[in-house]
């Protein structure tokens, strides 16, 4: 059969989207014609660059640039699917406003804070830099040096931050932008089980009867992973799925049980299905006697805004025993949570009594396995840490955790907020693998990998993310460096807690970016960055999946990537310009070295070779510094890890896997872990061993619901959620410069609730502005379209530069996560 | 898939698609699809999944097409999958200088 051209391609595409649908289409279609079509485009795998289901996309490369991108069916995370950020995946790296020069602001020449950006060298930007660090490290000493990450630096790159930062200037002032997406996540898993991230994996999506969505709108913010569970839904009849959520969103199409509840009340719906399960005799008392044991947390805890705010000052126990608890026995749990009848909580969250029970009953009856989803619904919560407890104690209260399909599974935003924020320990009271600053076995555990003097870290934790900015604003953190974020647009207000930080006369603010982002606008000095392919790296996604990919295309000329800034500048810093001469007496041998010397090259990390490097692989970092780097850092970094239940694979094994789940033991990945016969760490006979808490038990809390920072008054008598949409990746940096995108959701609008926008005289389309106790922000009404807000709530999200919605949120944030509430603030709408 | 280039009037677009559908609204939606220019349903699924290709000459006519579909209440979500543009002008010199093939290529 002869195809001429159109219908040779047509082919392909048709055959493509069979595959990845698993239907048969006819002999035609499907009859390709092969290798004959020697083509000039060089394919390769790397993970998508966007959120943190980590798809895997074939990356087709042609005379230097990426020309085409499709879904890896060879991924099981993805198996072949694009979502549309992905879709149009290789158009990110070429907006036209792309910086491919450091921007220094300047008068006359010379830095001036007040100045106008103008280009520079690479060396003189370096210059200025590092006169901007030594003055302020010998003025005011490590505390005042600062540096904000990321959630999408690659491993390498957050590995190489922390050790410039906690070993090198010997500042805990690193902390990610996963504060504002994870940390209450992170604070959760360590609470009750000891040891962070997700015991299940993707599998269980084949393998539920009943999935939860709490506080995540998947359809959205994870179309791929949504499209596995709508498949088991539709092929699987009996499948049941609940969706809760303040408002109604494209997740809701496919519920069984859609519930809108007032915000903050899922804390008392969580305690409502755990007294469902005991009240009605369904507690898994076998495996809540021999794995769990019940604790009474710390109430009244205050809302983490600043010490002399009114709620900091009413609140009792806001201060450093917020996070404790004491010890109970099951019945005095079951009192405690006896208070949440039905009756109350329905009329406390709005959800009516039938829809509460049939929820509660999904995760009762124990002959359904069940799945519970959440990402930034609980996260971003001024009771993050408790919400992620309690929704634990219903999986273990019915020992449905760690097996096939029984999973409560946190959602990650960034592709790499598991791998390097979290497991390579970029916060500010962080090292790898779990450990912390606080420890001294930790501390001096990473001394030793690192072969630095006893004493090196400081143990105290540094500023975490909202702390950075109102220590900007105070002047107390004074040399500050921001990669890989666009924290001006997504941090919350702006107006009081941002911006005034940014520009205060004091401070030397630094923006590492590939885009003249918001942030980047109000810093010092810009760098131009290399962004995902144009380098080397491995991301970790949210089921502890492990993917490296090589770099593909050369960035453009002048843009370098975050490892060769950190790597790079650490050379302009001698030993003796950053450690005080009672360290360096420690070990001598560091005399007259720089921290390049120190931390990279003459440490482990420096003993892989160029010949590692494959000679037909573009490598820019590796070669400019003239050893393996990506994998010098991977290894070192490794070590922390193996033999601790944090094992990974040796780093050539990821180039040839979609990657691998830790812990990888004997070769092998982990897909569910605690369970005997699937996580090699569970000691035999136990059946389940927690044991990432000495006593191998889960922690069960008794933790009630409390009220919000700020609720709608007479003044402002709107609730205000904050969030994302399908075509845009948070701040909208990438995607607002695929014009696709831009095109299809151009504007972020404030979804309203027609009653509501005919109340205040309004009508779709209408100009407004949403004024909260902060800021205002003006935009236009939204009335129909995709969220659907019960009256009394609007919805508006961040995604666009030129509406901030965060000059108008609060910056309460949960005082045992610092992660701050986006979902919940009161405000007023005015027409314009 | 996705290619880089500029518009040009000898481009020949085609991308495919899988849209998972509420079951009940199956036959409904693969009307809305047909009704779309240039478009073909190739296989639907017991499951709801309607497989179809979208023809076009440029990026936006084929954005313009998808987005009509997008909308639809009936699904549930819409993954585009492929997507490969011909440029027609390209192929016609490369062809006159014997290099018919360096511009086609096959998923993995």
């Amino acid at each position: 059969m002869t195809f001429n051209r159109r219908e040779f391609i047509k082919a392909n595409a048709i055959a493509a989207a069979a595959a990845v649908a698993g239907v048969s289409v006819p002999a035609i279609a499907s009859n390709l014609i092969t290798s004959s079509d020697i083509t000039k485009l060089k394919w390769d795998k790397a993970p998508c660059r966007f959120c943190g289901t980590g798809c895997s996309v074939n990356v087709g490369v042609m005379d230097g640039k990426v020309v085409a991108t499709h879904g890896d069916i060879k991924s099981p995370v993805n198996k072949g699917l694009n979502c549309v950020k992905g879709y149009f995946l290789s158009k990110i790296m070429y907006g036209k406003d792309r910086l491919t020069t450091p921007l220094l602001r300047m008068t006359n020449g010379k830095y001036d804070k007040e100045g106008e950006f103008a280009p520079v060298s690479w060396d003189q930007a370096f210059d200025v830099m590092a006169e901007k660090a030594k003055e302020t490290l010998k003025k005011d000493g490590p505390t005042a040096v600062g540096m904000f990450g990321s959630g999408q630096w690659t491993v390498q790159e957050g590995y190489a931050a922390v050790k410039l930062m906690k070993a090198g200037f010997r500042s805990n002032n690193i902390d990610p932008n996963a504060r504002h997406c994870m940390a209450s996540a992170v604070g959760g898993f360590m609470r009750t089980f000891g040891i962070d991230e997700p015991m299940g994996c993707y599998d269980d999506l084949e393998a539920a009867d009943a999935f939860v969505l709490w506080g995540s709108n998947m359809a959205e913010m994870h179309p791929i992973l949504w499209t596995r569970l709508t498949d088991r839904r539709l092929s699987s009849p009996h499948v049941k799925v609940a969706v809760l959520s303040t408002f109604e969103h494209r997740s809701f199409d496919l519920a069984d049980n859609g519930m809108i509840f007032t915000p903050q009340t899922d804390l008392a719906i969580l305690n409502y299905i755990a007294h469902y399960i005991i009240s009605t005799g369904r507690v898994n008392k076998d495996f809540v006697s021999k794995h769990t044991n019940f604790r009474l947390g710390e109430t009244d805890i205050g809302y983490g805004l600043r010490p002399e705010h009114p709620l900091e000052q009413a609140a009792k126990n806001n201060g450093k025993t917020a996070g404790s608890s004491t010890p109970i026995d099951f019945e005095e749990y079951a009192k405690f949570v006896s208070t949440y009848t039905v009756e109350y909580t329905s009329k406390l969250s709005g959800v009516p009594e039938h829809k509460l029970e049939a929820l509660a009953e999904l995760y009762a009856d124990p002959k359904i396995k069940v799945t519970s989803f959440w990402t930034m619904g609980f996260n971003q919560h001024t009771r993050g840490v408790w919400a992620n407890n309690l929704v634990y104690n219903i999986h273990l209260l019915t020992g449905k955790i760690s097996t096939p399909g029984n999973s409560p599974f946190s959602l990650t935003g960034q592709p790499s907020a598991c791998g390097t924020a979290r497991e390579v320990g970029t916060f500010s009271h962080r090292l790898p693998a779990d450990m912390v600053v606080t420890n001294p076995k930790h501390r001096a555990t990473a001394e030793k990998i690192w072969d630095l003097p006893e004493g090196t870290i400081p143990a105290k934790p540094g500023y975490h993310a909202v702390l950075q900015n109102r220590m900007l604003k105070d002047g107390k953190l004074n040399f500050y460096w921001v990669q890989c974020n666009n924290n001006m647009q997504a941090a919350a207000n702006i107006n009081e807690e941002g911006y005034p930080g940014y520009r205060n006369p004091k401070n030397f603010i630094v923006v590492s970016d590939p885009y003249p982002t918001v942030t980047a606008q109000a810093a010092d000095l810009i760098l131009p960055t290399a962004m995902w392919v144009e380098k080397e790296g491995v991301y970790g996604n949210a089921e502890r999946r492990t993917q490296s990919w090589y770099q593909m295309v050369e960035a453009p000329t002048g843009a370098k990537s975050d490892l060769w800034q950190l790597v790079e500048f650490s050379k302009r810093f001698a030993i003796e310009d950053v450690w005080p001469e009672e360290l360096i007496a420690k070990k001598p041998d560091v005399r007259g070295k720089t921290l390049y010397d120190v931390l990279y090259k003459d440490s482990s990390v420096g003993k892989f070779s160029l010949d590692e490097v494959p000679e037909d692989r573009l490598n820019d970092e590796s070669r400019h510094f003239g050893f393996y780097i990506q994998k010098g850092l991977f290894e070192e970094y490794a070590t922390f890890g193996r033999g601790h239940a944090h094992d990974l694979a040796p780093y050539d094994r990821y180039h040839k896997e979609r990657g691998l789940r830790w812990p990888v033991v004997n070769g092998k990945e982990t897909k569910w872990r605690f369970k005997e016969g699937s996580d090699p760490y569970v000691k035999a006979g136990s059946g389940w061993d927690f044991y990432g808490h000495k006593d191998g038990r889960a922690r069960i809390f008794a933790l009630p619901y409390e009220p919000p920072a700020e609720s709608p008054d007479e003044e402002y008598d709107l609730w205000l959620s904050t969030g994302r949409v399908l075509e845009h990746w948070h701040s909208g940096s990438m995607t607002q410069r695929v014009p696709e995108l831009y095109k299809a959701m151009p504007d972020a609008l404030v979804y309203m609730h027609p009653d509501d926008a005919k109340k205040r005289n309004m009508r779709r389309g209408d100009l407004v502005k949403l004024i909260s106790r902060r800021g205002e922000v003006q935009t236009r009404v939204e009335t129909r379209g995709r969220n659907k807000p019960p009256i009394g709530l609007v919805y508006m999200p961040w995604f666009d530069a030129s509406r901030l919605v965060n000059k108008v949120t609060l910056d309460a944030t949960d005082p045992l996560s610092k992660q701050t509430d986006f979902k919940k603030c009161a405000i007023k709408i005015v027409k314009v | 898939m996705t290619q880089n280039s500029d518009t040009r009037p000898s481009e020949y677009h085609v991308a495919s698609l899988v849209a998972s559908c509420i079951l009940k609204d199956v036959e409904a939606v693969k009307k809305a699809i047909t009704e779309v220019d240039d478009t073909e349903i190739h296989a639907t699924s017991a499951e709801g999944k309607i497989v179809f290709t979208i023809e076009g000459t440029s990026y936006k006519d084929i954005d313009k097409k998808i987005d009509i579909i997008r909308v639809h209440t009936g699904i549930l979500n819409l993954s585009p999958v492929y997507h490969q543009v011909l440029d027609e002008d390209q192929e016609r010199k490369l062809a006159e200088s014997d290099k018919a093939d360096a511009l086609s290529y096959q998923i993995k």
